[in-house]
């Protein structure tokens, strides 16, 4: 069983973490589309307290996962690969390492400038990032729901980028993400 | 005869004065005042404040059994730095600003705890509903005509009826709610 990278597979911890972060943030897209036409009411409330907590979750998620993935290796490209879609994988993968960090910061900042504490499951609750600003709370919302339509994007190339490598160049790419044997 | 009953007039009339002179009536500084509030929503605090109140205020840090107060809190205030929360909470459910634009408080009995500390017994009425409430404070008066009155409570928001139907549940809005006031006061 490999934990760590290696030059062929990705091991059990990147594995890991790719899975259980694309749950969250497509289940967070979903739900943040929805949630912004509730009407005003404790259950939009309610809701808005969970995306929050796990906003913060994959903040502290993709913390761990780019230190992960800085100490380590990657896999290496398929040798049949050319050169613009080594290219154009590399841009993708950093937009969406991107994304994954600029989604809870900025809403981390909607909130904190609309005067709002982030609770985190309870536990604790995060320090305010900026004091109440109206118009820094409006350009937040902005860019945290324009960074979502990018986002939304780029998951959907990724993922159709990794039907392609499977079904189309019938290469290893999908199988290294899925299986972490040696 | 007539003498001494003239005197006891006057006797009694001097203690008549000294029974009934008013403690001295403090005006409040608005721009120097603040009232505050923390709820939690989502398990973090969530703050508001009122921008306008007033009161009578007839106090003597000397004679605390003369001593009474009675603020008047304009519900129409409430100010909070999110538009949709301020909106939420003038509605029906909340404070019911258009029936119930004022909330009072009332002193009963005003306790020295010792240094500067005080506390005072009352009734608070917010929307239709009254309950007793304890004010802790602490009162300086660094000249002899200004004072500076600090406090705070807590409430809680069931007793007033301050949240009503789909809002009852206490899971995302908590029922205990921290009120802090400054109130600086000159005569």
């Amino acid at each position: 069983m490999l934990v760590k990278n290696t030059e062929k597979r990705y091991g059990l911890v990147a594995i890991l973490m790719h899975w259980l972060m694309a749950v969250i943030v497509i289940g967070m897209l979903c739900v943040g589309l929805y949630m912004t036409g509730l009407p005003s009411g404790p259950q939009k409330l309610q809701i808005y307290g969970w995306h929050k907590e796990f906003g913060i979750l994959i903040l502290m998620l993709v913390c761990f996962r780019i230190c992960w993935r800085l100490g380590n290796i990657s896999p290496i490209f398929p040798a049949s690969l050319a050169k613009w879609q080594k290219l154009a994988a590399h841009a993708g993968h950093y937009a969406l390492y991107f994304f994954m960090f600029a989604m809870p910061l900025t809403g981390w900042m909607m909130s904190s400038s609309a005067d709002y504490s982030v609770s985190f499951f309870g536990l604790f609750i995060m320090p305010n990032l900026v004091g109440p600003n109206k118009p820094l709370h409006e350009l937040m919302v902005f860019l945290h729901e324009w960074f979502a339509y990018g986002l939304i994007a780029m998951v959907c190339l990724h993922f159709i980028a990794a039907l392609q490598h499977h079904f189309y160049y019938k290469d290893d790419t999908l199988r290294r993400i899925v299986s972490w044997k040696k | 005869m007539e003498k001494m009953k003239f005197l006891l007039v006057i006797v009694q009339l001097c203690f008549m004065t000294t029974n009934f002179a008013a403690t001295p009536a403090w005006k409040i500084v608005p721009a120097k005042s603040s009232l505050v509030f923390v709820a939690t929503q989502n398990g973090a605090p969530v703050k508001g404040r009122f921008k306008k109140f007033s009161g009578i205020i007839n106090f003597d840090l000397d004679r605390l059994n003369d001593s009474k107060i009675k603020i008047t809190v304009d519900m129409n205030s409430v100010e909070t730095s999110h538009e949709e929360l301020t909106t939420t909470l003038a509605t029906a459910d909340w404070f019911d600003v258009k029936l119930f634009p004022d909330a009072v408080f009332e002193s009963t009995k005003f306790i020295k705890d010792g240094g500067n500390r005080y506390h005072a017994d009352g009734r608070l009425t917010i929307r239709d509903q009254s309950a007793p409430v304890t004010v802790s404070f602490t009162a300086d008066q660094p000249t002899k005509n200004s004072a500076m009155v600090k406090g705070s409570t807590i409430l809680k928001r069931t007793a007033f009826d301050v949240g009503q139907g789909e809002w009852a549940s206490l899971d995302e809005v908590g029922d205990e709610v921290k009120v802090d006031f400054v109130v600086s006061a000159v005569r």
